[in-house]
């Protein structure tokens, strides 16, 4: 099973589609999210997201995001509630802090807001295969291969440093270190357990590096991509659900 | 016939370490040869390796000594990407190799970036992947892949691109015998349609023996015996005493012809092992 940020084969229409529409959808209901001031909006996106990404038949991906973006924005929304003194207070708590009408509204929406940006992401991650979004950036967007290649090798790496990190967690665990245990003890643990990712993580972008201009990266010009991007008819709808979000988004 | 590769009393410290892993390495290979590459480990292999690809010293920085050619390039003053032309590399270290995220991505880079001419490219990537049997795994993630299974994705990038000269240290690792087997047969297709220069470090030993026909036994930098296969498995004990696992049916050869039971050249295959044996019988 490919991980929550890599490419999952498949033959639905978004995996057809064109890159660069699909990067557009992603990113205008990122930016919806964050123009819109209605709540309701809000919630049709992160359930557009929700609903597409099960239809895609990416259901693991769109759990595992929530899990995950999920708790962080639960955490975000916790943490802030008590300190947004505008609007009427529903609840007062101690130390002069309270929960407010428009503050359940403000950081309610904040959550929705970063989750919506995550699912998007995660989804067009899931139907696009990283050489093409590299392909299409530099051939379309006219973005220097280099960078292009800089950026899908970072998103390449956050699995692979996953992995990583878990196989540095069983040596050690393996050598005796105790993972579970106090907090402090916790923080004592840091040092071993990172170090040496971190030694491991700049060995490997090196080493990764090399094979990149072993195998002629530098050599590589702007029309050197094999495959070619051209954009069809059946972009259409995708282009048109692009330009009505970003409408409803900015009249909401 | 002018060298292909040509190393020059070739010395190399790396930075910060004490001792020289590569120590005055003279060495002429020609085109279209098959050179094996043994020697414990520590003894320079993969320096030797980087140093005809460029790595060394461009990358892997240290003190260089001495001179190399390779293909004409001067590989101090030719930049990696200049070598990268005509020399293809498949190293140790197979997790790292990977630029891409998907097995057919993978064997198109290089071939994008040579600018392979676009209706060459559909061809090449299908051979690649059929000689190596993993047509299957085109669009697989690599990192969902086993060991041996990377291992193959790597050579068949490397050899999608024929390059006059290709370097393979310890890449068949991972691979199971059957698989190995069929990397060298296609190293030496490689070799006999496009006269390519294939060098091989390698741990197995016999299977090197039945490809190669010449032997580079490296010890502490140096190359301390250079030969025919035949004229480096003739000394088994000097292999054993530096630590090369020499094939048993080399020893046993050795130990017949000592008794005068034998008296033919070590064997490097099956058939001649089994007219050794004949003989010694009769
Ligand atoms: N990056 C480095 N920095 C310092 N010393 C190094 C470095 N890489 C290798 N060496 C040293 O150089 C010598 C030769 O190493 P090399 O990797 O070429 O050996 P090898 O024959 O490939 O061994 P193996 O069979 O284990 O792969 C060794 O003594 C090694 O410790
Ligand atoms: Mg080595």
């Amino acid at each position: 099973m490919p991980g929550i940020l890599e490419y999952q084969s498949g033959d639905t229409f978004l995996h057809r589609a064109h890159p660069l529409v699909k990067l557009l959808l992603a990113a205008v209901i990122c930016v919806g999210g964050f123009l819109t001031q209605s709540l309701w909006v809000n919630l049709a996106l992160l359930a557009l997201s929700i609903v597409g990404g099960f239809a895609l038949g990416m259901g693991r991906k769109v759990k595992a995001s929530l899990k995950g973006a999920g708790s962080l924005c639960l955490f975000l929304f916790v943490v802030q509630l008590p300190f947004v003194r505008m609007g009427r207070t529903l609840l007062p708590l101690p130390f002069g802090l309270r929960i407010t009408d428009l503050g359940l509204r403000y950081c309610a929406q904040l959550g929705m807001r970063l989750l919506g940006a995550t699912l998007p992401l995660v989804l067009m991650l899931g139907v696009t295969r990283l050489s093409d979004l590299t392909n299409t950036l530099v051939a379309q967007l006219g973005i220097p291969y280099r960078y292009a290649f800089v950026i899908t090798t970072a998103i390449r790496f956050i699995p692979v440093l996953f992995v990583e990190m878990r196989d540095v967690i069983e040596a050690q665990t393996a050598r005796g270190v105790e993972l579970d245990g106090s907090f402090k003890q916790k923080i004592r643990l840091i040092p071993p357990l990172c170090v040496p990712l971190l030694v491991s993580c700049v060995q490997r972008m090196e080493n990764n590096a090399l094979a990149a201009e072993l195998r002629g990266f530098y050599l590589r010009k702007r029309g050197s991509g094999y495959r070619r991007y051209p954009l069809s008819a059946a972009d259409a709808p995708a282009l048109a659900a692009c330009a009505l979000i970003l409408i409803i988004a900015i009249i909401t | 016939m002018e060298p292909i590769i040509l190393l020059e009393d070739v010395s190399f410290s790396y930075e910060g370490a004490s001792g020289r892993a590569l120590d005055g390495v003279r060495l002429s290979i020609t085109p279209g040869e098959f050179v094996g590459v043994i020697g414990p480990a520590g003894a320079g292999k993969t320096t030797l390796a980087h140093a005809l690809s460029g790595v060394t010293p461009h990358v892997r920085r240290g003190d260089f000594y001495g001179a190399a050619r390779v293909a004409g390039l001067d590989t101090v003053s030719s930049s990696v990407a200049e070598l990268s032309k005509t020399v293809g590399c498949v190293f140790q270290d197979i997790e790292s190799q990977f630029v891409t995220t998907m097995v057919e991505d993978e064997i198109l880079f290089a071939l994008e970036n040579f600018s392979v001419p676009r209706d060459e490219i559909p061809s090449r990537v299908d051979r690649a992947l059929n000689d190596l049997d993993i047509a299957d795994l085109r669009l697989r993630s690599i990192s969902t892949l086993s060991g041996g299974q990377k291992q193959k994705v790597a050579l068949a990038a490397a050899l999608a691109l024929a390059p006059s000269v290709l370097v393979l240290d310890e890449a068949t690792g991972e691979l199971d015998p059957a698989s190995s087997v069929q990397v060298f047969e296609l190293l030496t297709q490689l070799q006999r349609e496009r006269g390519a220069t294939i060098i091989v470090i390698e741990q197995k030993i016999m299977l090197l023996c039945a490809y190669a026909e010449r032997l580079l036994v490296m010890d502490q930098g140096r190359v301390v015996i250079d030969g025919s296969v035949r004229r480096a498995l003739e000394q088994p004990d000097r292999l054993l005493a530096l630590g090369v696992n020499c094939p048993r049916v080399t020893t046993l050869a050795a130990r017949l012809r000592e008794k005068g039971l034998y008296h033919g050249a070590p064997p490097v295959s099956l058939d001649e092992a089994e007219a050794m044996v004949r003989e010694a019988l009769a």
